[in-house]
């Protein structure tokens, strides 16, 4: 059962309505879309036409306007990913083999370690983040993307800043602060403009919404994209000095993490879980609560990073107890997104998209409540100061964040290009290499943690007995990290090939998600048989 | 749109709260924190050097803080005499009180290894002294010359044991020295007079460590 | 101290107010009214009546009762099942 593949058709630039003037075959919409038409009429289409294909209309035209930006910040995520995890790689590398490239200034460990944690955080996954949003948003508002230029402008800005500002880190020139470490002067600015054109694009679609509702998802990306300014323009700012700037750095840090990277993702999350499965979400009244106390507590969390140090004891406290506090939403998201899945946990076989988001929802809850319980101070005081936590942040911005966005990409990227993904084998490659790498990691780094917070506590050890208790767990921990690059390379790879018109060999997609991913055919059936059914209701 | 703006507001409203509990109230009280009397401002050369460990990212390994010796052991591993407090850090800008151990405390380094010999021996070889030790070394912040090369200005550095370089003699760059005397210039033993706003005072009701009880600030032996 | 204490207590009673009217204004203008139609809002009818090949019969049956005819999925999805 082979289609005829037809070359790619030159792509024109018309709207829908023109294209609906026009007689039969197939739609130009389908051509401004995908640049390719392919004819195979499906039976089963065919007998939905009852429905109404404005439905489709508007999700089609919703994909069509976001699909420059979102190409280009797919684009520099997954260039941002192997750089990224070169950087980590070799930083891993270095904690056991410290003669490892030292002769040079820009591949101490100390600027590596610093060049990789802003590559991925800024690059790979706020560009993520950044175009699945520019996706998502019209489709959850049945609008389309306004001013997609001017956030691909912006995402284009973004990187310049990012290039410069991970190429400052390597010469040398650093502010100074974990997670800030960008110049403020010459790297900051080129994020700041950058990010806010995208989030003109993204608010103005917001403002010319259709929807009635605005489903949960929109509030948690509507308030990243507030609270990201808020806190990088605070974080930067010149003047902290003293005690009070590691408060500022780490409400900075802690609130990255919180109010950027988990609020995107979570929000993410729960528009694919339901949105594969065709289920709507368990309780949309637990999305509620589970967001409102989401932005309170977690806004307090920052001072988790400092117990034990030279502040005020009642705000460490306070962010203990806020830590404590995120139970409550944590666990109402679990349960929400568990709900929606269990008995249907062999989607996980059928859809890429659904293996890393459900994966990723499951790291959320188990990075979360890592944390509420590190944050107690009888925890604290053998995890602090270890790689415990490094370990822990990776089952976050890894196991969590890096996975919901690969879920979301596999979702997103087809619908862009107009066909499916090539190879179901590198789909599986990726998947593998990088569930085994992460789990390595997390293991190996988790125990070299406590055996170093142990070795810490007693006064009686050297610090020595700190340091060697810790070299095979490092050791692990590189190979975990060589496991999740390979992943990666594998995922750009094939992500290449996508941008590049690859199409899978014969018609049958090599894996299945639940609505036809070439809804170019959908789209050209339903379209065409509108017309014979003009008026008719949903 | 009053959805949205509710939405917005709200958000806004949660971040805000934070930013002033966490931030602005502190800040408020801090104020009214000062050096104290012993604490002197770093010279430019120290500043330098302060520079020259920021940029090149020793705080990823090394913290700059003593926890409270009822809290944990910090002080008894002999990293300081008594709890660092607000008043030691007035001239830090920006902190560097660091996340991770990978090496040791360096906050009192200045007092536990006055030897500036030491320290350029360790910043150009960690393992010329420590074998075990996973530090980097930073030979970029020193030049290897011909012995013949060397002018009468330069700070040699006599690298101990096996790993000295071959023919070679290892010079101290300026930013080596300016690291340096930043690194021998972290000494916070020093009493905190009644007057600075220690942390015990700013604490609270919920004051102390995981005993619930409060220690203080501890003066100098 | 008290001071430190008071400050912290006063902000949180306001903020809670606050949110606590925030509540009630958004209750009041019916927000919180027809939830289920706000979580449909990401579907289209069609997503809703497809057959998947993962769900049981019974899940199946679910599905047609509460969405209507099931479509069935094309030959070629979903491996050649359903």
């Amino acid at each position: 059962m082979t289609a005829p593949r037809h070359a790619p058709e030159p792509q024109r630039s018309r709207t829908v309505p023109e294209a609906r003037r026009e007689s039969a075959t197939v739609p130009p919409v389908v051509d401004q879309i995908a640049g390719v038409a392919q004819v195979q009429t499906v039976r089963g289409i065919a007998e939905a036409r009852e429905l109404a294909p404005k439905d489709l209309e508007i999700r089609l035209q919703a994909d069509a306007s976001s699909r420059l930006p979102v190409l280009v910040c797919y684009s520099a995520a997954a260039v941002w990913l192997i750089v990224g995890s070169l950087f980590g790689e070799l930083a891993s590398l270095k904690l056991h083999w410290p003669d490892l490239l030292t002769r040079e200034g820009w591949l101490t460990f100390g600027r590596i370690r610093t060049a990789h944690l802003n590559a991925v955080n800024y690059g790979w996954g706020s560009l993520a983040m950044i175009g699945t949003s520019l996706w998502l948003m019209p489709r959850l508002v049945h609008a389309e993307l306004r001013r997609p230029r001017l956030a691909a402008m912006g995402a284009v800005l973004w990187n310049i800043g990012l290039l410069l500002g991970v190429g400052g880190i390597l010469v040398g020139v650093s502010d100074g602060m974990e997670w800030l470490e960008m110049s403020r002067w010459f790297a900051d600015p080129w994020l700041v403009v950058g990010g806010g054109m995208i989030g003109v694009a993204l608010f103005s679609t917001v403002a010319a919404r259709k929807a009635e509702h605005l489903y949960v998802s929109v509030w948690y990306i509507m308030s990243a994209f507030l609270w990201f300014p808020m806190l990088f323009i605070l974080g930067n700012w010149p003047t902290w000095s003293g005690v009070e700037s590691g408060a500022v750095n780490w409400l900075f840090a802690h609130n990255v993490l919180g109010f950027w990277l988990t609020a995107v993702s979570v929000g993410v999350a729960y528009y694919f879980i339901p949105k594969v499965l065709g289920r709507p979400i368990y309780s949309y009244q637990l999305s509620i609560l589970g967001f409102w106390t989401f932005a309170f507590f977690y806004a307090l969390n920052g001072m988790h990073h400092l117990v034990g140090g030279p502040l005020p004891t009642w705000m460490i406290t306070t962010s203990v107890t806020a830590s404590v506090l995120m139970f409550i939403p944590v666990v109402a998201t679990a349960i929400n997104l568990h709900m929606t899945v269990v008995g249907r946990f062999g989607a996980l076989r059928y859809s890429p998209t659904l293996r890393f988001v459900v994966l990723g929802a499951m790291g959320y809850t188990a990075v979360s409540l890592q944390g509420s319980f590190t944050a107690l101070r009888e925890v604290n005081r053998i995890t602090h100061f270890t790689h415990w936590t490094i370990a822990h942040s990776h089952v976050g911005v890894y196991g969590f964040v890096t996975f919901i966005m690969f879920g979301a990409m596999y979702y997103v990227v087809p619908r862009l290009v107009g066909h499916e993904w090539p190879s179901a084998a590198l789909i599986r490659w990726h998947f593998g290499l990088v569930v085994a790498g992460i789990a390595i990691y997390v293991v190996a780094l988790t125990w070299a943690g406590v055996a170093q917070g142990l070795a810490l506590l007693d006064p009686g050890l050297p610090f020595q007995a700190s340091v060697e208790r810790t070299r095979y767990g490092l050791m692990g921990r590189s190979l975990g990290g060589l496991l999740m690059t390979a992943g990666h390379v594998v995922f750009a790879w094939h992500f290449w090939l996508m941008l590049r018109g690859r199409q899978p060999a014969g018609a049958r997609p090599p894996f299945h998600e639940a609505r036809p991913i070439l809804y170019t055919e959908a789209a050209a059936d339903v379209v065409a048989t509108s017309r014979s059914h003009a008026g008719s209701a949903p | 749109m009053t959805r949205v703006w509710l939405l917005l507001g709200g958000a806004f409203a949660a971040l805000s709260f934070a930013i002033v509990l966490l931030v602005l109230v502190p800040r408020a009280m801090l104020t009214r924190v000062e050096a104290p009397p012993w604490l002197e401002p770093y010279t430019a050369s120290e500043l330098q050097g302060r520079e020259v460990y920021i940029a090149n990212g020793c705080v990823y390994c090394h913290s700059q803080q003593v926890r409270d010796p009822a809290f944990t052991s910090d002080v008894e591993r002999g990293w300081g005499s008594r709890a660092t407090v607000p008043a030691d850090y007035v001239y830090d800008r920006p902190n560097l009180l660091g996340t991770s151990r990978t090496g040791p405390d360096l906050i009192n380094v200045g007092q536990r290894l006055p030897d500036p010999n030491w320290q350029l021996i360790h910043l150009y070889d960690p393992r010329a002294l420590n074998a075990w030790s996973i530090m980097p070394g930073f030979p970029f912040l020193f030049e290897e010359k011909a012995p013949d090369a060397v002018r009468p200005g330069d700070r040699v550095v006599v690298i101990p044991g096996p790993r000295a370089p071959r023919g070679r003699v290892v010079v101290a760059k300026p930013e080596a020295l300016a690291l340096t005397n930043y690194l021998l210039s972290l000494k916070r033993n020093g009493a905190v007079p009644a007057s600075a706003m220690a942390r015990e005072r700013m604490a609270g009701p919920l004051a102390g460590g995981m005993n619930g009880h409060d220690d203080g600030a501890r003066p100098a032996p | 101290m008290i001071p430190s204490s008071l400050a912290v207590i006063l902000a949180t009673l306001a903020l809670g107010v606050f949110a606590l009217s925030a509540f009630i204004v958004a209750w009041w203008r019916g927000h919180f009214r027809n939830l289920d139609a706000q979580a449909r809002v990401i579907f289209e009818p069609r997503d809703l009546r497809f057959a998947r090949p993962w769900e049981t019969p019974a899940q199946r049956r679910e599905r047609e009762a509460t969405y209507g005819a099931l479509l069935p999925g094309r030959r070629g999805e979903w491996g050649g099942a359903a």
